[in-house]
């Protein structure tokens, strides 16, 4: 399980997080990121953080309980 | 020109040199938001080529002027590298390049402190980016002693022919981008949404 964490002050909606995990990230009506969910299984989150141009997406990866 | 070409050569090599790799970086910076390649290149490695390019353009400008103080064809003083318009050569073509070097250098700067001054600002000092670009292609025009033949001119020209058409590309792409959605539909951005750069 992946945690999302998310810094909208470097965020400058390029947009990358919300095209490769629709499910997990969406730009507000200001055009920056918010998250859809906290936490996902799917390693596109791990994905969109790198392609994050501002580097303003951290994931951590969380043992299952 | 007297003496020893090495260093006469060297600087106009390496001004030729650090203006392709800007304008590469600028292509890139500008293909980081339109993905003309779409899935097939990963946003992260264009982002990377972005900022390799304007780092190693910076460089090749850091030569160019150390080049440019030590050639005893122009006398430049290091004074006259840093402050626009102390060059008794042609010193508006000079102070073009000065400034554009140090904008540039502004810039590539102020990713790392994009968080003290924040994105809107950043995403501001950003679109300055093309006055360096243009007050570059004009002191390259000006003040460089290649300019006036075809390949040279061929080369300004062309710099300036794909920076307008990535910039055209970038603005239709953005404006016309579907906004992804969590069900599999899409929509149209909203024309009045900030465009990222």
């Amino acid at each position: 399980m992946y945690r999302i964490v998310i810094d909208r002050s470097l965020c400058s909606g390029f947009g990358a997080c919300a095209e490769l995990a629709p499910e997990i990230f969406e730009l507000d009506d200001g055009g920056l990121v918010s998250l859809r969910t906290g936490t996902s299984p799917d390693p596109a989150v791990l994905e969109a953080a790198s392609d994050c141009p501002m580097g303003a997406i951290e994931v951590i990866e969380e043992q299952a309980a | 020109m007297k003496g020893d070409p090495t260093f006469w050569l060297l600087a106009r090599a390496s001004g030729l040199t650090a203006y392709v790799l800007l304008t590469g970086s600028v292509l890139a910076g500008l293909a980081v938001k339109s993905r003309p390649f779409g899935r097939a290149v990963r946003t992260a490695s264009v982002t990377d080529v972005h900022r390799f390019l304007a780092l190693l353009g910076l460089s090749m400008l850091a030569l160019h002027g150390v080049a440019l103080t030590l050639d005893r064809t122009v006398h430049l003083s290091p004074v006259a590298l840093l402050v626009p318009g102390a060059s008794p050569y042609r010193p508006v073509p000079v102070a073009l390049g000065v400034l554009a070097t140090e904008l540039a250098a502004l810039i590539v700067v102020s990713f790392r402190l994009r968080r003290r001054i924040g994105p809107q600002n950043w995403r501001r000092l950003h679109w300055a980016t093309y006055f360096v670009f243009l007050a570059g292609t004009a002191h390259g025009l000006t003040s460089g002693s290649d300019s006036s033949r075809p390949w040279a001119l061929g080369l300004y020209l062309g710099a300036v022919g794909a920076v307008a058409f990535a910039t055209a590309w970038r603005v239709l792409t953005v404006a016309l981008r579907p906004v992804p959605t969590p069900t599999g539909g899409t929509h149209v951005q909203d024309r009045d949404r900030p465009l990222a750069l």
